[in-house]
């Protein structure tokens, strides 16, 4: 596990540049997803003795008073665009993951064209992916949820009173253990779809099936351990922004929110890391040219040479398809 | 009833301030009514028919109260059916100073069935407690009298008819009316021996069982109350609460003896019988109801108070899991305790209990006369004070309902509203003002801030003046009930004084205790101690349902002499200082309450004007020329209206400012981008 660790976290180091335009990604789609509550905070809050309450300190009064307010318009208003440009960063998260993948395989700096071309080429395989995934996850977390608030329902007919909170903590833990494995399983579908070049998706899917399987408790393990990590990076921010940061202090909030979102993207990179390094370690295709080693300069006018049938051409130099029907 | 964010240095001042001025508040002690003497009663029917004047419950010589009613109940409970079984003997002194020949009795239990105007209500206007949607037929409440004898006049079993003199819903049994063959005369006794069935619900509006628990509320056939020359005995309605009159109370609660038990009231015996049951007496001087709770899982603990009057017994019962908040329940009694003693009035009674009822179920946040429910969870970290809040605010019911017995049917504010105002008073002293109910990492909230939004968004629905069950819906009777009028209360302080206040607020609990004063009686207190005709505020308050908002419309400033240098491209190199400017500020009543206030107007050289308002038109415009441009305009700028519907547009400053905005904005920045994170994180 330890090996999967280091490895996973050492390609997320030597890309660390796709961490920073995820982190631009994020923001600016939050900046948009923002601008409803900031239009109608500002028109009510800007001139207003009162809202330097807001400043001072976090009078939650004042911020109720805030949002009861008719002209500032309904939470609703405000929470929709946010979870739009929630989903937005998804998708395009989404669409760029290919590159992501190709990048953290290479042993060189993926140009930009190859990235963006990994991102073409398994766009519509992804796509299909999302849904199979999307399907059993879905139905299995609802499956989970379900059975978890029926027997903390259940359990609330006890005397004890910490049992429904109790159970329902334990039945989060199993739904987590759950979700992290199916996660695992998708993310290395998702990796052999896009390094082994694959494009009968369901092949992946049942290969990273067998995988997650064989390997379970060492993929698993290393799962947990980096949503650990997240949930204390997480925490470790928040802390910081409680202590350290003065209430008036608008510049320095935002520096710890950004950086402790910053650090959050961290962990689900290293998770996907776990996953490409495992795909090369245990998933490889021997004749499938899985390193992609930096294509040796031919010169100007010299004859091509053909790479021969047995050892097929690097992912990098392989001729774009297009999409399968 | 009731169950429901930092320090900064100039609410603690004022925090600090209140401590020291609470004390001599008391100072002067406020005439105290005499106890009304017992009328010289004709000879009864039966000479041996009276009112007990025992003080055993109270620390006192003598009786406290014009004792109008002896309850003696025996009743035994039935842990598996939720069922008690009693035999109830009523003697009742009729003082009224006429003749009377029927008796209406209240039936609240019946209150909990389908066809019911509780219910109905509920459904309409909507209630914090709406288990009865789920409910089996044979889980409805109901409280059934299976006979009643009228001593000296034999079975009357047969004369009793129920009645809705509320809203002629003949489908609601919650007051039933007994006609008497021979009238019972001025001055005269009577007395009724009824026995009686309740079945409880799953707890409904503090009263019922949930899981193993019972509270005990409402219980027994209690007889209406003699008020303003008529029987007054409301139906049981979605909104409202009690009104009985004073008297003793002899109770036998027999019970499985696993049961831990408490009650109103002081515990005189307790009997081990041999079925398994055990039979627990308890005695009750001058109060008005009777409540009870079990449960085979309480830990008590029990400690003694010191009052004025003498020794209080407190008793807490708490849940198991609850027990590490013993202290918490123990340290905001004793608080309020010597709140109230001080800045009102002495706490007579023997006994307090405290109790902390069943997880989920509805009875937590309940008063009954020495018996009080608070309303906690085993998550309630320090900092958050729903402990705290919820036993300060039902104990301060001992004082506004159980002392001072104002008919809760039709003017809720006297009892819940006023008790909602020292709610805040006492809660601000103790827990610190602005952080009173959340003082958790920087993010506070204050009990005058609450109080005050949950009448703002009902702002013009409901004047608090008003029978409780006539409000639009239950937002609207909370709203102007309890919310409004701590807020009216807490202007009305600043009108008068806050010493003021404090000595009519004293004043109006020692002249009243132990009576049903009307709001009439409450306001010409506050008239008298004040000296002030304040009817101005009260027909609008209380009386009344319009709304204040006042607003700064506009504020600015120009050069006097701007067409002087509006074409010279050096006119910013002018000399500031001899620029002469034109300021005005425009202010509005936006509502239809018409109340003098302060604007107060900051100018750019630090100077500050404060012009008072009447006002009595809708618009002001107050003008300047000074060598200085006006900065803010801020109306009421030592913030002494509390109920203004909205505080944002009290104030207006000339150059907008961003920064209350960009730090909600980068709050809610971090939520979003968290939330896309979150969603990628899973989903891809």
């Amino acid at each position: 596990m330890a090996n999967l660790l280091s490895s996973g976290f050492t390609k997320v180091a030597q890309n660390k540049r796709y961490i920073f335009w995820f982190w631009v990604l994020n923001l600016t789609l939050a900046e948009f997803g923002t601008a409803a509550f900031r239009r109608g905070a500002h028109a009510i809050l800007d001139r207003s003795l009162y809202a330097d309450r807001l400043v001072e300190s976090f009078d939650l009064g004042v911020l109720i008073e805030l949002i009861s307010k008719p002209e500032f318009g309904t939470l609703k208003s405000m929470a929709y665009p946010s979870l739009y440009f929630g989903f937005m960063f998804f998708l395009t998260t989404s669409v760029v993951l290919p590159g992501i993948f190709t990048g953290y395989a290479s042993t060189y700096r993926l140009p930009r064209e190859e990235f963006f071309r990994a991102c073409g080429r398994n766009l519509w395989r992804f796509i299909r992916i999302l849904i199979t995934a999307g399907v059993i996850m879905g139905v299995l977390a609802a499956l989970l949820f379900a059975a978890n608030d029926a027997i903390a329902k259940k359990a609330e007919e006890s005397t004890n009173e910490k049992l429904p909170f109790e159970l329902q903590v334990i039945g989060l833990a199993v739904i987590f253990l759950t979700m992290a494995t199916l996660r695992v399983w998708f993310d290395l579908a998702e990796v052999d779809t896009v390094l082994n070049d694959q494009r009968a998706v369901r092949k992946a899917i049942a290969e990273a099936f067998r995988h997650t399987l064989r390997s379970l408790v060492r993929l698993l393990a290393s799962y947990v351990v980096v949503t650990i990590i997240a949930a204390v990076v997480l925490l470790a921010g928040l802390w910081i922004w409680m202590k350290f940061v003065a209430p008036e202090n608008v510049f320095g909030a935002f520096v710890v929110a950004q950086i402790t979102l910053l650090l959050l993207l961290v962990p689900r990179f290293w998770q996907r890391g776990i996953a490409v390094s495992y795909w090369q370690e245990r998933m490889l295709i021997p004749f499938a040219a899985n390193v992609i080693t930096k294509p040796v300069p031919v010169p100007v006018g010299a004859p091509v040479e053909l790479p021969t049938p047995e050892a097929p051409p690097p992912l990098s130099t392989l001729p774009i398809e297009p999409p399968p029907s | 009833m009731r169950t429901l964010w930092r320090w900064i240095a100039i609410f603690a001042l004022f925090g600090i301030s209140l401590f020291f001025v609470a004390p001599r508040r008391v100072a002067t002690a406020a005439p105290q009514a005499p106890v009304p003497a017992k009328l010289v009663s004709p000879p009864s029917a039966d000479p041996s028919l009276d009112i007990p004047s025992t003080t055993t419950a109270v620390n006192a010589s003598a009786p406290m109260s014009q004792r109008v009613v002896h309850y003696e109940i025996d009743a035994k409970y039935d842990a598996s059916k939720h069922t008690v079984d009693a035999a109830e003997i009523l003697t009742y002194h009729n003082l009224t100073g006429h003749s009377l020949d029927h008796f209406p009795f209240h039936l609240y239990q019946n209150a909990f069935q389908p066809n019911s105007t509780w219910v109905r209500e509920a459904k309409i206007q909507g209630s914090r407690d709406i288990g009865y949607e789920k409910w089996d037929p044979k889980e409805f409440g109901s409280e059934e009298i299976k006979s009643v004898e009228v001593v000296g006049q034999g079975d009357a079993t047969a004369n009793l008819q129920f009645i809705s003199p509320d809203d002629n819903n003949k489908d609601d049994k919650t007051v039933v009316d007994l006609h008497l063959s021979k009238p019972i005369p001025a001055g005269a006794f009577v007395q009724f021996k009824i026995a009686f069935q309740t079945k409880f619900p799953e707890t409904q509006a503090r009263s019922g069982w949930k899981r193993d628990f019972l509270l005990g509320g409402q219980w027994f056939p209690k007889v209406g109350v003699w008020w303003n020359g008529a029987w007054n005995c409301h139906q049981y309605h979605a909104t409202t609460e009690f009104f009985a009159d004073f008297g003793v109370y002899d109770v036998n609660l027999t019970v499985p003896q696993y049961e831990v038990i408490g009650a109103s009231g002081i515990q005189v015996s307790s009997i081990n019988n041999a079925d398994g049951t055990k039979t627990v007496t308890y005695h009750g001087d001058d109060i008005h109801d009777f409540a009870w709770t079990v449960s085979p899982r309480y830990k008590v603990k029990e400690s003694t108070y010191q009052a004025q009057m003498g020794p209080v017994q407190l008793r807490f019962l708490m849940q198991p899991a609850h027990w590490n908040q013993v202290e918490r329940h123990e340290r905001i009694t004793r608080e309020t305790l010597d709140h109230f003693e001080k800045w009102y009035g002495p706490y007579p009674y023997k006994t307090l209990t405290v109790v902390d009822p069943e997880p989920d179920s509805a009875a937590g946040g309940m008063e009954y006369p020495t018996f009080i429910t608070g309303d906690s969870s085993w998550l309630l970290p320090n900092g958050l004070y729903f402990i705290e809040l919820v036993v300060e605010h039902e104990f301060g019911h001992q004082y506004w309902y159980g002392m001072v017995a104002t008919n809760e049917f039709e003017d809720a504010w006297l009892d819940e509203g006023i008790n909602s105002y020292t709610e805040v008073k006492v809660m601000d002293d103790i827990l610190g003002k602005d952080t009173s109910i959340l003082n958790i990492a920087g993010i506070h909230f204050g009990e005058r801030e609450e109080q005050r939004l949950s009448y703002v968004s009902v702002a013009d629905r409901d004047p608090m003046a008003q029978k409780a069950y006539d409000y639009y819906n239950l937002n609207s009777y909370g709203g102007a009930t309890y919310g409004k009028t701590a807020s009216v209360l807490l202007t009305l302080e600043n009108i008068v004084g806050q010493d003021t206040m404090a000595q009519a607020m004293h004043t109006y609990f020692m002249r009243y205790r132990f009576t049903h004063p009307t709001k009439e009686d409450f306001l010409k207190t506050i008239e008298e101690v004040s000296g002030k005709d304040l009817r101005w505020y009260f027909n609008q308050a209380i009386y009344g349902s319009q709304v204040l908002d006042y607003e700064v419309l506009n504020a600015n400033s120009f050069p006097v002499n701007w067409y002087e240098d509006r074409d010279k491209e050096d006119r910013n190199k002018k000399d500031k200082d001899d620029t002469v400017y034109q300021s005005y500020v425009s202010v509005h009543r936006k509502g239809d309450f018409i109340m003098p206030v302060n604007v107060e107007i900051t100018f750019d050289s630090g100077e500050k004007v404060r012009e008072p308002w009447d006002g009595q038109s809708r618009w002001n415009r107050f003008s300047y020329q000074k060598k200085a441009k006006v900065v803010s305009a801020e109306i009421d700028p030592d913030h002494s209206i509390y109920f203004d519907r909205d505080n944002f547009n009290n104030s207006r400053g000339v150059e907008p400012k961003s920064k209350p905005t960009n730090k909600l904005s980068t709050y809610w920045l971090f939520i979003t981008q968290w939330l896309g994170q979150a969603m990628a994180w899973w989903a891809v």
